[in-house]
């Protein structure tokens, strides 16, 4: 084999090292597309390339992983052979590629014979001696990744980290194998808690750490992360539907057990806000698995029309200590000392004041009068669960009263019926169109889709409900955290 | 610089489409509902015009829009269906 100028070796899409030497030694000369998948001219290069037949010697080199290096060439149609080349993008510099799509005539001895930017029709049908045809004609391309995305110190670890798309759009941690390996804490790496819908990656024990580790998570939280990541993975969880659905739904963690306390989980002031490593950094990395392992990526599989905040993370502890009542997952059936996560499905929390009920009969009409107008003000009855966040405040209310959270439920399902004539507004039910005009109709099923758990700090007379996914078909779920490995 | 990948790297082979019929007439189309407000008002639409072109048409549904079609589902239509419709609705 002759020695090849500039040789490389870059990973095929289907996992292959393969190497320009090894290349050419199949046909020359060779024409090395370059292109990246932010550029709408290297997607009408790629498709208007589709065409060319398995003879013509074109090989494509994408400025990504190889992931999206095959998502690349299957929207495209495009059939030759794709490599991916992952930051720092060596190879597209010693070629000095600046723009996207730029197509390189090599000739046996690796140089470049001929250079084509853009896309030109005309050009390229001179490049393969075929007729291409087609319209645009001619179309600027992109600025190449190789050019703008590495600074004069180098290429930034974080930058390199959102270029992979190993991101929810923030900064994250890069998951070293050191990192990973801490995070594992001797686990099994290859352990499989089973594939994440919608696209169905293996959540594997060493995915899911690298999850933990890219949002942020001492190795001490990683039992709370694989207890979440196992029960998003309960059938009657229904994970897919959560992922792709047009609703602005998202996974809800509830801690309970002295976890809370072992790692820092904020239950008191601010629960449900910033400012806590744990909270945070658990939420977001249940969002990391779903998205980056699961494929749940917005905009792409994850359709919600519009999402909210917390789908970046959600979790808080419950503030057992504030409560009279039986914390969450004794209610749900494990030990007190149990450590556990309760996962809920929901949309984005409303905040509900109030600081002027002085009965448990008025604050409980409070709460569950706010929670009418969810989903939508006409869609009565909702079958799905509304989890409520009681502050301290309004759970000293009840319990001065001696109201249990059967007692509490009975009151707030009972608080909001209406005729269904009043309903019959905008979008409504079946159920309600074809009901008597006095028909009671409640706001939901049954008083057991409404769920109560404590947080929040001492003052104040906020509490907060989660609105419900309606027809999503999902339950909660509730998993024990295993702190033994 | 060495990272754990987060995301399954396998490379899934494609499933390809089944070949296209080059007529509808005596085929049989599965009409799936979904179960979506309004699904099936599509589905009635779609059925009288399969009818004007000679297709035969069977309906089944969904057991909830929200979760993938079961196994079940899935078998029936491939069993007694050359083709499938599916209303998407809203």
């Amino acid at each position: 084999m002759v020695a090849v100028e500039r040789d490389f070796t870059l990973p095929s899409v289907d996992g292959a090292p393969v190497s320009l030497s090894a290349l050419l030694a199949q046909g020359c000369p060779l024409v090395l597309l370059f292109v990246h998948a932010d550029c709408p001219t290297s997607l009408l290069a790629l498709r208007r390339l589709a065409s060319l037949g398995e003879g013509a010697a074109l090989v494509c080199v994408a400025e990504e992983s190889p992931e999206v290096a095959a998502r690349l060439a299957r929207r495209t149609g495009f059939s030759r052979p794709v490599l991916a080349e992952a930051a720092p993008y060596a190879v597209s510099r010693r070629f000095e590629v600046a723009t996207v799509p730029t197509a390189l005539l090599v000739d046996r001895d690796g140089a470049v014979v001929e250079t084509v930017v853009g896309w030109d029709t005309t050009a390229y049908e001179r490049l393969f001696g075929v007729e291409l045809g087609g319209e645009p004609r001619q179309k600027p391309g992109c600025v190449a990744r190789g050019l703008h995305e590495e600074g004069p110190g180098g290429l930034d670890e974080l930058e390199d980290m959102l270029d992979r798309g190993w991101s929810d759009g923030l900064p994250v941690v890069p998951p070293t194998p050191e990192r990973v390996e801490a995070t594992l804490g001797g686990r099994d790496p290859g352990h499989s808690l089973g594939p994440v819908p919608p696209a169905h990656g293996e959540a594997t024990l060493e995915r899911v750490a690298a999850c933990a580790v890219l949002a942020g998570c001492r190795p001490a939280y990683f039992p709370v992360v694989v207890a979440a990541v196992e029960a998003a993975l309960e059938p009657v969880f229904n994970a897919h539907g959560i992922a792709v659905t047009t609703q602005p739904a998202g996974p809800i963690l509830v801690v309970n057990g002295p976890a809370r306390e072992q790692l820092g989980l904020n239950s008191g002031m601010g629960a449900l806000g910033p400012g806590f490593r744990a909270n945070a950094t658990i939420g977001r990395a249940l969002r990391l698995v779903l998205t980056l392992t699961g494929g749940a990526r917005p905009g792409a599989l994850d359709r919600a029309t519009l999402g909210h905040p917390g789908k970046l993370a959600c979790c808080f502890a419950e503030n057992e200590e504030a409560s009279f009542w039986p914390p969450l997952h004794v209610e749900r059936g494990f030990a007190a000392d149990a450590s556990t996560v309760t996962l809920v499905a929901g949309d984005a929390p409303l905040s509900i004041s109030d600081h002027r009920s002085r009965t448990p009969e008025e604050l409980a009409a409070t709460l569950a009068w706010a929670a009418a107008g969810q989903w939508s003000p006409f869609w009565w009855p909702m079958d799905d669960t509304s989890l409520f966040v009681i502050c301290p405040e309004h759970a000293a209310l009840f319990a001065e009263a001696g109201w249990d959270k059967e007692r509490l439920r009975a009151a707030m399902f009972e608080a909001v019926v209406r005729p269904a004539a009043e309903l019959r507004r905008g979008e409504t039910p079946p159920l309600v169109q074809a009901a008597a005009d006095e028909l009671p109709v409640h706001k939901w099923t049954s008083a057991e889709k409404i769920q109560l758990v404590v947080a929040g700090g001492e003052a104040g007379r906020f509490s907060a409900v989660f609105g419900p996914c309606d027809g999503m078909k999902t339950e909660p779920v509730t998993k024990e955290i295993q702190w033994s490995t | 610089m060495e990272y754990v990948s987060p995301i399954d790297e396998r490379v899934r082979e494609p499933v390809a489409f089944a070949p296209r019929p080059a007529a509808l007439a005596g085929k049989r189309v599965a009409l799936l509902d979904i179960t979506k407000a309004r699904g099936a008002e599509f589905l009635d639409r779609v059925e009288r015009r399969l009818h004007e072109h000679g297709a035969e048409t069977f309906r089944i549904a969904k057991e909830t829009f929200s979760k993938p079609a079961s196994p079940d589902v899935i078998e029936e239509i491939a069993l007694r269906g050359d083709l499938t419709v599916e209303g998407l609705a809203d």
